[in-house]
């Protein structure tokens, strides 16, 4: 099946910028990651082992990740669920959710003690009691899936048996993978602040939150945020004037940004109300300016996109869809170092939190990931056609 | 197959420290990072406020959740009751510090919590992470049961001394520093211990001392909730020493 010929608009000049940036950004925070890490290892971490163990370096992984199978939830909608208004963005999000997989994991490895050791001792050891040696399995599947799928949709195959298939196993993949990565925290009784079976549906919801958030965003970018160069699909897809209700996305933003709110601040209150140890880390969370900022943005992202008077606009989706990726990022901060601010043990006399700060190091390893995910993007708009969508 | 465990007499236990020295000397533990570890803490205010501590080594539990996280089964259970880690196998993940409810691992390759940097004034060779000058012999080290001194980029915690431990004659009730025949097989921080606080046999086996005590006077495990069930009991009439059942602080 051919692609669409609307859809072959050239990439515009932001592409070509947001890969050079992101070019820049890989090699610059590369040099000083290999720099520091070279002269003395983890130590130039700010984590420490009585303190917070798992810093940003975990937190960005997590929100890519997370990230990555939100985008294979979008283009699942048009390529699973068939609902064929989301097919303008579908290539594009299974491109994404290979770049924030890869910039994940990169940033990952750079905070294992051997990721190397990783690939010989996961699969040959095997802890079937571990949510994390499952979780690997499964971001696993979702890569080989994605990348397979990919390969399907640059040759132009979009609706074989074959492609349906991986498009549906790709999707299993990765609601299983983040599933998996929400029980990695979520088994964990003996921090309170991140127990609990619903962490994994927690994990689903803000997946789906990010992926929407970066599909609005890179939908704007690949065209130069000029809305007409775009084919008249994706505008419908943006704009909300398809024919049904849940094929815009401004509609499913919203929706998504609002249960978000709901979880968010249900969670927070039964945290704050709890007496049981361990649960101060909400009353440390709630203390930091970072929570503000996140409350903020999600807020006002939601008023944008729940307001039919601004949720069609430009500006308002690229600031709402900014908005909610810096909120979940600060949330992936806030989740992460959350559970370990209250010492488990060590000093547990002490009612004081665990202070932590990440280090340049550790500021370096985002500015990779994020570099690494904007080289990818601007590469797949360049060359791989990322507007492509199947013939009606 | 014996199951190993501890029992700690707080009422005895003076807070001498003589514990986490040799437990250092006997490990090469760097500074700071305490295999075995005595915390002190304030209870109540001026002027009734108490001094108190808590003796802490790796508790050795019988379902470790730092076992059942570790993707690569570098943590283990050994046979004998020892929680021990594979330095060959650990990818230094730190979901074991994670999940140790007892903050008793130690991740290598981090700042050194006190300064100066021992690692920068012993360095190491490429293997270990830094290199003592009075380590044990080099034919001790043993990385499949995290014996020795720590390569770079793997996490540490006690061994319950399994060096010396697991070379006790077999069946051997009790491991009691007094006997000059079982001297040499006791943990260190047992062997040092001046006011006899801590005391090291078979669990498994009823007509142990370290069963006996327990059961006579109603040993406790530190945070039993967790289901952890530690091998290390603590035995406390509330003078000296006390475990700690609550924080200190309520919510701010």
């Amino acid at each position: 099946m051919s692609n669409n010929a609307s859809t072959m608009t050239p990439p515009s000049g932001l592409v070509n910028t947001v890969a050079l940036a992101g070019i820049a950004g890989v090699v610059v925070s590369l040099a000083l990651v290999f720099m520091n890490m070279a002269g003395q290892g983890h130590a130039s971490f700010n984590t420490t082992s009585d303190g917070v163990v798992w810093g940003l370096p975990v937190s960005t992984y997590l929100f890519f990740v997370v990230m990555s199978t939100g985008l294979t939830f979008v283009s699942a909608f048009g390529m699973v669920f068939g609902i064929r208004e989301f097919y303008p963005v579908a290539k594009r999000c299974v491109w994404l959710a290979l770049a924030t997989l890869i910039a994940g994991f990169t940033v990952l490895a750079f905070e294992l003690g051997h990721p190397f050791r990783m690939l010989w001792a996961l699969p040959t050891s095997f802890q079937i009691y571990s949510p994390m040696n499952w979780m690997g399995v499964l971001y696993g599947a979702e890569l080989l899936f994605i990348v397979w799928k990919l390969q399907k949709l640059e040759a132009g195959d979009w609706e074989s048996g074959v492609s349906k298939k991986l498009g549906m196993a790709s999707f299993i993949a990765a609601i299983l993978a983040v599933a998996m990565l929400g029980s990695v925290f979520g088994m964990m009784a003996m921090r309170p602040y991140w127990f609990g079976g619903m962490i994994p549906m927690y994990f689903l919801l803000t997946a789906l939150l990010c992926g929407v958030a970066l599909t609005m965003l890179t939908s704007y970018v690949a065209y130069g945020f000029d809305r007409d160069r775009m084919p008249g699909a994706l505008q419908d897809l943006l704009k909300g004037t398809t024919s049904t209700l849940y094929a815009s996305l401004p509609v499913v933003f919203s929706t998504v940004i609002g249960i978000t709110l709901v979880a968010l601040t249900l969670r927070t209150a039964t945290g704050l109300w709890s007496h049981q140890d361990g649960f101060e880390a909400f009353n440390w969370m709630v203390g930091t300016p970072w929570f503000l900022l996140q409350a903020i943005a999600l807020l006002v992202a939601f008023f944008l996109m729940v307001n039919p008077g601004t949720r069609a606009g430009q500006g308002a989706q690229v600031g709402a869809a900014l908005l909610v990726l810096v909120a979940m990022f600060i949330g992936s901060y806030l989740f992460v170092v959350g559970g370990q601010v209250v010492p488990v043990f060590k000093g547990v006399w002490v009612a004081d939190f665990v202070e932590y700060a990440p280090s340049l190091t550790e500021w370096m390893l985002v500015v990779l990931g994020v570099s690494l995910c904007l080289a990818l993007y601007g590469f797949g708009e360049k060359k791989l056609n990322l507007g492509a969508a199947p013939d009606k | 197959m014996a199951k190993w465990g501890m029992v700690i007499d707080l009422d005895k236990c003076t807070g001498c420290t003589a514990c986490t020295t040799s437990c250092g000397m006997e490990n090469n533990r760097l500074p700071g990072e305490n295999w075995q570890d005595v915390l002190f803490y304030q209870e109540g205010e001026f002027p009734s406020g108490t001094l108190k501590w808590f003796p802490r080594p790796c508790m050795h539990c019988e379902n470790a959740s730092c076992v059942e996280v570790c993707p690569t089964r570098a943590t283990y259970k050994d046979a004998d009751g020892f929680v021990l880690i594979d330095w060959n196998k650990c990818i230094g993940c730190k979901y074991c510090m994670i999940a140790c409810p007892y903050g008793v691992r130690f991740y290598t390759d981090e700042k050194a919590p006190i300064q100066p940097d021992v690692k920068q004034v012993f360095k190491g060779d490429g293997q270990r992470s830094w290199n003592p000058p009075w380590r044990a012999p080099d034919s001790r080290d043993d990385w499949k049961h995290g014996v020795g001194i720590q390569p770079n980029g793997v996490v540490s915690k006690c061994t319950f001394c399994y060096h010396r431990v697991s070379k006790a004659p077999k069946g051997t009730p009790d491991l009691n520093p007094a006997n000059p025949a079982l001297r040499e097989f006791t943990p260190a921080c047992v062997v040092t211990c001046a006011p006899t606080a801590r005391y090291f046999g078979d669990l498994s086996n009823p007509n142990s001392e370290v069963s006996k005590m327990i059961a006579n006077q109603r040993g406790v495990r530190l945070r039993d909730h967790t289901g952890n069930k530690p091998q290390v009991y603590y035995l406390t009439g509330g003078a000296g020493g006390a475990v700690p059942t609550d924080r200190r602080g309520k919510k701010a």
